[in-house]
């Protein structure tokens, strides 16, 4: 007779554990779609922010990547950057040689002699405000996110200096401030944009390598410049949904 | 009930309480309204100072230089490109109308070589650079280590713009 | 922050050939390393005592309160390394209370927090219960305050209510087996989920840390028992070291397959990355990876153990073995934590070149600070073996 109630009983046990079990995960399966990260982009008629460069025209005069740390008080030291510049060289053997001294700031010397280079060209970089952001993804806290026009945003009050965004990063955009010791990024200068005014970089730069604008206006610059010219955006094959259109994009860039 | 598992399912039940009062009292106001984050986030992305006024703004005081330079090879070149943020000067230099500006106001006047050698100085990267498609122009490159380096005589370096005025090149 | 800077020059002046210039500096530092390595511990020291209470290795009875013990210490340490890592540590609470449910890291505080309450404590509670009443009986003072609050003020030690504790300890380790999975696999899923990172992008990730966790685990216990009872100077069950032993190379070799395929994988398909990863695998890598890791960590003892299936020396022989094959496993999945996270670090995301780690002695991300983040577990544990000595129970054989 104890036998038998014994058994029950470990049967009801067993039974209760996986019904609540079961209860727990699927309960805590329906936010799910917190992982299905990669998804479509937003549907609205309201800004949706992209950016363009054209590789063409960067003289690599590193004046973007100046005004950025300027306008928004980054670090002067070279390791931290929202912006910079790099300078590609491919010799005439394949070499490529790829150089940023203080991500572009102080200009840029011709390392290798002319004769022995293939191509040579500039490419600045900055954070592609992805619209399936890794590094939305990735903040355990919620103090990174993107804004309802494209922008991705740090919450520098929030942020904990997980540094796990960091490393989720695929372009190298994020650095953390060695003050506040949080995270840090490119803002596509946000406090700029809401009273009218381009972001720094675009402002500045001397011959309009740099194009900024909204992708849900079929009259704006970038629009033009995108349907004009064969634009790539850099690692495609990550799936970031990157809004940073590079013209004459060369494999070389990554 | 069994003793130990009443006392079990008391303690965790204190805990759990305890929790749920802990994370109500410290997940912060704004916390969820627009998505999984602060919504006064964004507001406080938004409060920075400006450093950079745009050339529009520069234009307002110094229409004569804008206009100087509109006729050559730097039309459209920014003014703060050279000269650096220029949102603070925007603003108040315009109170100093004896001319002498407290040096927070002051911006820098380029006038080294190695000033103008950040955009003109010879690279095989900005060989091609056709920025103006009209006329077809390219980037007037030098090399800053060659072209007109110092006096033969006294061996003082030149300055660029002792030759080349940066308005009008 | 002068002294940072300086250590980044320094960092600049070693770079090779190009990096992102917000990629020299090193992001996770050793702190990171340890706690992988410290959960592994943990999640492996469970598996052990599960072995003995769910698969009925009777065997191993003489390590199984000793197990619990150790994962309980290791696991209390386990958030230290990660809370003093935080760029801001004040803030760290806030995983609790608005974790992202798309991020792999914000499940950290509620997995940690499920295993440590519900199944390790949990476990051992269940497993002391009968002998804190009886041990609150012969003591005096304010160490029978503790023993009476450490039983919940529990009084009832009647046959019935100890299988019942029997029973509910069963389930709690039956639970306790997947939760140890999710405890130490989730940490893989952190790493091997960055698409943007390939040397950690991979499906195996959880998986070998899972394994690689068991095993450093088992050495553990291993460890620890031959030690205590040297310094107890009590005898040991051969019959349950060789038993131990049996399972940790059981899955050494089940560890060194999944690392081994991950590493084919790789080599075979020569994705993007893979010129980059080779130069830094055979470059700045060799050392921890081939050497420590892979012959001192994983060949060594494969080939001691492996022989050991087959012949047996005596127990004088045996002993300083597998003391000594402990250790070495010991110091191999540390550094096979090392080769994952420093060495997903050193080279660009660009694949175009080379950054170093700077580490020092003091510091805050120091050798020191994580010598002694090792050394408090140890600690932790001399207070629990003193507290809830595990060769002072009443012995009772699981009736489930």
């Amino acid at each position: 007779m104890k036998n038998k109630s014994a058994i029950s009983r470990r049967d009801f046990f067993k039974a209760g554990t996986i019904i609540v079990g079961g209860i727990a995960v699927t309960t805590a399966l329906t936010p799910v779609d917190g992982l299905l990260f990669a998804t479509e982009r937003p549907a609205g008629k309201g800004k949706w922010y992209g950016i363009g460069i054209d590789i063409d025209k960067c003289i690599g005069c590193g004046k973007c990547a100046n005004a950025c740390k300027k306008e928004n008080n980054v670090p002067q030291e070279p390791f931290y950057f929202r912006s910079w510049v790099e300078q590609y060289t491919i010799k005439n053997d394949g070499t490529i040689i790829v150089e940023s001294p203080n991500g572009g700031i102080d200009g840029f010397k011709q390392s290798v002699p002319s004769e022995e280079i293939f191509k040579s060209f500039f490419v600045p970089k900055m954070c592609n405000h992805c619209a399936k952001s890794p590094c939305v993804q990735v903040c355990p806290v919620g103090a990174t996110f993107e804004t309802a026009e494209g922008i991705v945003l740090v919450d520098e009050n929030y942020c904990i200096g997980c540094r796990y965004c960091v490393q989720a990063c695929p372009y190298g955009c994020r650095y953390i401030h060695p003050v506040k010791k949080t995270v840090d990024k490119c803002t596509l200068c946000f406090h700029r944009l809401e009273k009218g005014l381009q972001p720094a970089c675009f402002e500045i730069c001397p011959t309009e390598a740099r194009i900024f604008g909204d992708l849900n206006d079929p009259g704006s610059k970038l629009n033009y410049f995108l349907k004009n010219h064969t634009c790539m955006v850099i690692k495609p094959h990550l799936n970031t949904g990157s809004k940073l259109f590079y013209n004459a994009l060369s494999p070389e860039v990554r | 009930m069994p003793q130990q598992v009443k006392r079990l399912i008391s303690a965790f039940a204190v805990f759990i309480v305890l929790f749920l009062i802990m994370r109500q009292v410290l997940t912060p106001s704004s916390f969820g309204e627009l998505g999984h984050f602060r919504a006064k986030a964004i507001q406080e992305n938004m409060v920075r100072e400006l450093r950079y006024a745009g050339s529009v703004n520069c234009s307002k005081c110094h229409e004569d230089i804008r206009a100087n330079k509109a006729q050559g090879p730097h039309a459209q070149l920014k003014c703060e490109v050279c000269h650096g943020p220029g949102m603070k000067h925007a603003l108040y230099a315009g109170q100093f109308t004896n001319g002498q500006l407290p040096d927070s106001l002051v911006l820098y006047k380029p006038g080294e070589r190695k000033d103008c050698a950040i955009c003109h100085q010879l690279n095989a990267a900005r060989i091609k650079i056709q920025f103006d498609t009209i006329n077809h122009t390219m980037i007037h490159q030098i090399d800053a280590m060659k072209h007109n380096l110092a006096d033969t005589d006294t061996n003082i370096e030149f300055k660029c713009i002792e030759c080349h005025n940066p308005h009008q090149p | 922050m002068e002294n940072h800077i300086q250590d980044l020059y320094e960092v600049l002046s070693k770079v090779e050939g190009y990096v992102y210039p917000n990629e020299i500096e090193l992001n996770w530092s050793i702190l990171i390393v340890l706690y992988p390595y410290i959960t592994g511990l943990v999640a492996g020291a469970f598996i052990l005592a599960s072995l003995e209470r769910i698969f009925k290795l009777r065997i191993l009875k003489p390590t199984y309160g000793l197990a619990l013990l150790t994962a309980l210490s290791f696991m209390l340490v386990a958030t230290l390394p990660l809370v003093s890592h935080l760029g801001k540590p004040m803030r760290a609470y806030e995983i609790m209370i608005t974790p992202h449910l798309s991020s792999a890291m914000a499940i950290f505080g509620f997995v940690y927090l499920w295993y440590l309450m519900v199944v390790l404590l949990l476990e051992i509670w269940f497993d002391y219960r009968r002998d804190l009443v009886l041990w609150a009986i012969e003591a005096k003072g304010f160490k029978r305050f503790i023993y009476k609050a450490l039983s919940l003020w529990t009084t009832d030690i009647s046959p019935k209510s100890v299988a019942l504790d029997d029973k509910l300890g069963y389930i709690v380790t039956v639970i306790g087996v997947p939760s140890a999975f999710l405890l130490h696999g989730y940490v893989g899923f952190i790493f091997g989920s960055i698409k943007a990172n390939p040397w950690w992008s991979t499906v195996l990730m959880p998986v070998i840390f899972l394994f690689s966790a068991m095993v450093s685990g088992i050495a553990l216990v291993m460890f620890i028992y031959i030690i205590l009872n040297k310094i107890r100077k009590q005898t040991i069950d051969m019959a349950c070291l060789d038993m131990i032993a049996k399972y940790l190379f059981y899955f050494l070799i089940i560890d060194f397959a999944l690392e081994g395929l991950d590493q084919i994988h790789r080599i075979y398909e020569a994705e993007e990355s893979f010129e980059a990863l080779h130069t830094m695998v055979f470059g700045k890598l060799f050392f921890t990876l081939f050497i420590m890791q892979g012959l001192l960590g994983t060949v060594v003892p494969l080939l001691t153990l492996g022989t050991l299936q087959f012949y047996t020396p005596r127990e004088k022989i045996r002993k300083p073995i597998y003391l000594i094959v402990s250790s070495l496993i010991l110091v191999g999945i540390f550094f096979m934590r090392w080769n994952v996270v420093i060495g997903g670090q050193l080279f660009s995301k660009s694949f175009y070149g080379y950054t170093s780690y700077k580490i020092g002695l003091i510091g805050a991300e120091g050798y020191l600070m994580a010598f002694i983040w090792l050394i408090v577990p140890f600690i932790i544990l001399s207070f629990l073996l003193w507290l809830l000595p595990p060769w002072k129970k009443i012995d009772v054989d699981h009736e489930i």
